[in-house]
């Protein structure tokens, strides 16, 4: 019950490729990489399915519709104005995380967002656009002068500001997921010992709550609230007068 | 020793399920006392008022329930072995950890259902749609709760291990940082959820646009809990097991958890004081939704990062000590 070999992940090595043998740098979630991968190859085919099954039926044709629809007024509630590459960065960041939240209820899967590496990397990809994008509507010039907006020396403030956003961004998805994963962790591990209890959760859909609630829920509404913080990141820098 | 070892062990079980009991006696009090209010203004709605207070009631039960298993679990493991090193001054973590987060969520919780009474008795055609999302807000007040639960699992764990007072007071402090933590995201999530509901029973029309403005907000609103939740596992799992009694890790452990835990209590609060503004304004006035959320959440997103700035170094006094 120490619950430390619940965190515990492999690792592959490959320090000794460079010569630092012991350097944790350069070792490699191998579970991760894994799953996120396979991830990503079921993301394609459920894509491709869209294309070439979803499309041409009545009820696939609605669902994707109104799924459609409800980026588009997302984008717009949270612009002002519509803009096809926001919106297809958003919904496309948003299936991504959902699928990735989610991927426990696939058997021998785990969450790729357990490990801060890969909200990190979203979290980075995520300011990266988001800076690109107001370097490209505002300029560069008008940019850097509102690094040292009220006075020059509050330049490093500025610049942590926008630095903190990443890890603001990336920790919220890592710390719900994480937390999530750990509790159906705890209680499958808890469980799993006697067919009486096994029994218990299946009837009195505990089990169901549990998996709803920390994988279903909470997996759908961070993907929810990263893509929409992306977008109000971007209404904020992209308007005129905007910090 | 071991006395004293038995002191601090039977003083978490109780600590655990009092003060979460306490906070949901007060709160089921304030739910009834707002429900008869209402009906005494709308005695034709008895009906729907009544099932309000009773579905609120309990979910606001759920902290006590949890708080129960808690001591149910630390009983079960109650550690006959005598011959302690240390005294197990490390559960006094869990007495932080549920003790903290019972009370202020166990209050926190009651705030949505007495909001609900209310606008059940305002509007009582409209009380499917207010019970669902009272239940909503509820629900997502008492997440807290679980990662409190998960923290004083782990310190439980890791206690009958302990060998010298640098741990413990490691587990303390982890405790400490999820209990003071929750304590202001509570009060933010509690006024929030309280001028939502209340603003749904002025304006009927403003549902859709309300509940997706409260999922939004109060995931925003609980991100310094999870900051916490962060701190507290880093304490836990991170640092090894010390076998060298240093007095500079003892401090550094507590300041670390200190720092992060009295950093939220601020910023929750404000940034659920914002959003009960905005929620308050969307009620009002539903058709300029776009601009209220868009300046809610940048306002939000800005105070939040002063729980950041605690967070970092909190991270940084644990990991270069």
């Amino acid at each position: 019950m120490n619950g430390a070999e619940l965190i515990e992940t492999p690792y592959w090595y490959f320090g000794y490729l460079v010569g630092y043998e012991n350097n944790s740098l350069f070792n490699i979630n191998s579970e991760i990489v894994i799953h996120t991968w396979i991830i990503m190859i079921l993301l394609a085919i459920m894509l491709a399915c869209v294309n070439f099954f979803l499309q041409h039926t009545v009820i696939g044709r609605f669902i994707l519709l109104r799924f459609v629809s409800f980026f588009i007024d997302l984008t717009k509630q949270s612009l002002g104005y519509f803009d096809f590459y926001h919106c297809v960065f958003a919904a496309s960041l948003f299936i991504f995380i959902a699928l990735c939240n989610t991927a426990s209820l696939i058997p021998w899967l785990d969450e790729p967002t357990r490990d801060l590496n890969t909200t990190l990397a979203l979290g980075i990809i995520s300011f990266l656009y988001v800076q690109t994008m107001i370097i490209k509507t505002r300029g560069i010039g008008s940019y850097i002068k509102d690094l040292f907006q009220p006075f020059f020396i509050m330049l490093p403030l500025n610049i942590i500001g926008k630095l903190s956003s990443i890890i603001s961004i990336s920790f919220r998805l890592f710390g719900n997921i994480f937390g999530g994963s750990i509790i159906t962790k705890l209680y499958f591990s808890a469980i799993s010992g006697s067919i009486i209890l096994e029994l218990l959760g299946l009837l009195f859909g505990v089990n169901f709550i549990i998996i709803g609630f920390f994988t279903l829920f909470e997996g759908l509404l961070q993907a929810f609230v990263f893509a929409m913080l992306t977008l109000t990141y971007l209404a904020i820098g992209t308007q005129e007068g905007g910090h | 020793m071991y006395y004293s070892s038995e002191f601090f062990h039977y003083g978490a079980i109780a600590a655990s399920i009092t003060l979460s009991s306490i906070s949901v006696g007060l709160g089921e009090g304030l739910i009834s006392w707002s429900a008869l209010k209402s009906i005494d203004r709308q005695p034709a709605a008895h009906e729907d008022i009544m099932r309000v207070a009773i579905i609120g009631m309990t979910l606001v039960e759920t902290v006590a329930i949890l708080g129960l298993l808690i001591s149910i679990l630390l009983l079960i493991y109650t550690n006959t072995n005598t011959d302690y090193l240390f005294p197990q001054y490390a559960q006094m973590g869990i007495i932080a950890a549920m003790g903290l987060t019972g009370f202020s969520i166990g209050l926190a919780s009651a705030f949505p259902a007495q909001a609900a009474c209310h606008a059940v008795a305002r509007q009582p055609f409209f009380s499917h749609r207010i019970v669902t999302f009272m239940l909503m807000t509820q629900v997502l007040i008492q997440t807290p709760m679980i990662s409190a639960f998960l923290v004083s699992l782990f310190i439980q764990g890791q206690s009958s291990g302990v060998t010298t007072m640098s741990d413990n007071l490691r587990l303390i402090a982890s405790g400490l940082c999820v209990g003071l933590g929750s304590i202001g995201p509570a009060i933010g999530l509690s006024t929030f959820s309280k001028a939502a509901i209340t603003s749904l029973g002025k304006n009927s029309k403003a549902y859709d646009k309300l509940l997706s403005f409260a999922f939004i907000s109060q995931a925003l609103i609980e991100t310094p809990i999870i900051f916490c939740l962060i701190i507290a596992i880093m304490l836990l799992f991170v640092v090894p097991y010390t076998n060298i009694n240093n007095y500079m890790d003892e401090i550094i452990f507590l300041a670390a958890g200190l720092c992060t835990g009295l950093g939220t209590l601020g910023t929750g609060i404000s940034s659920g004081r914002i959003a009960a503004a905005a929620a308050t304004q969307i009620g009002n006035n539903p058709d300029s939704y776009n601009i209220l959320s868009r300046t809610s959440l940048l306002a939000q997103t800005l105070v939040e990062t002063i729980v950041l700035y605690t967070v970092i170094l909190s991270l940084l006094m644990i990991l270069f000590r």
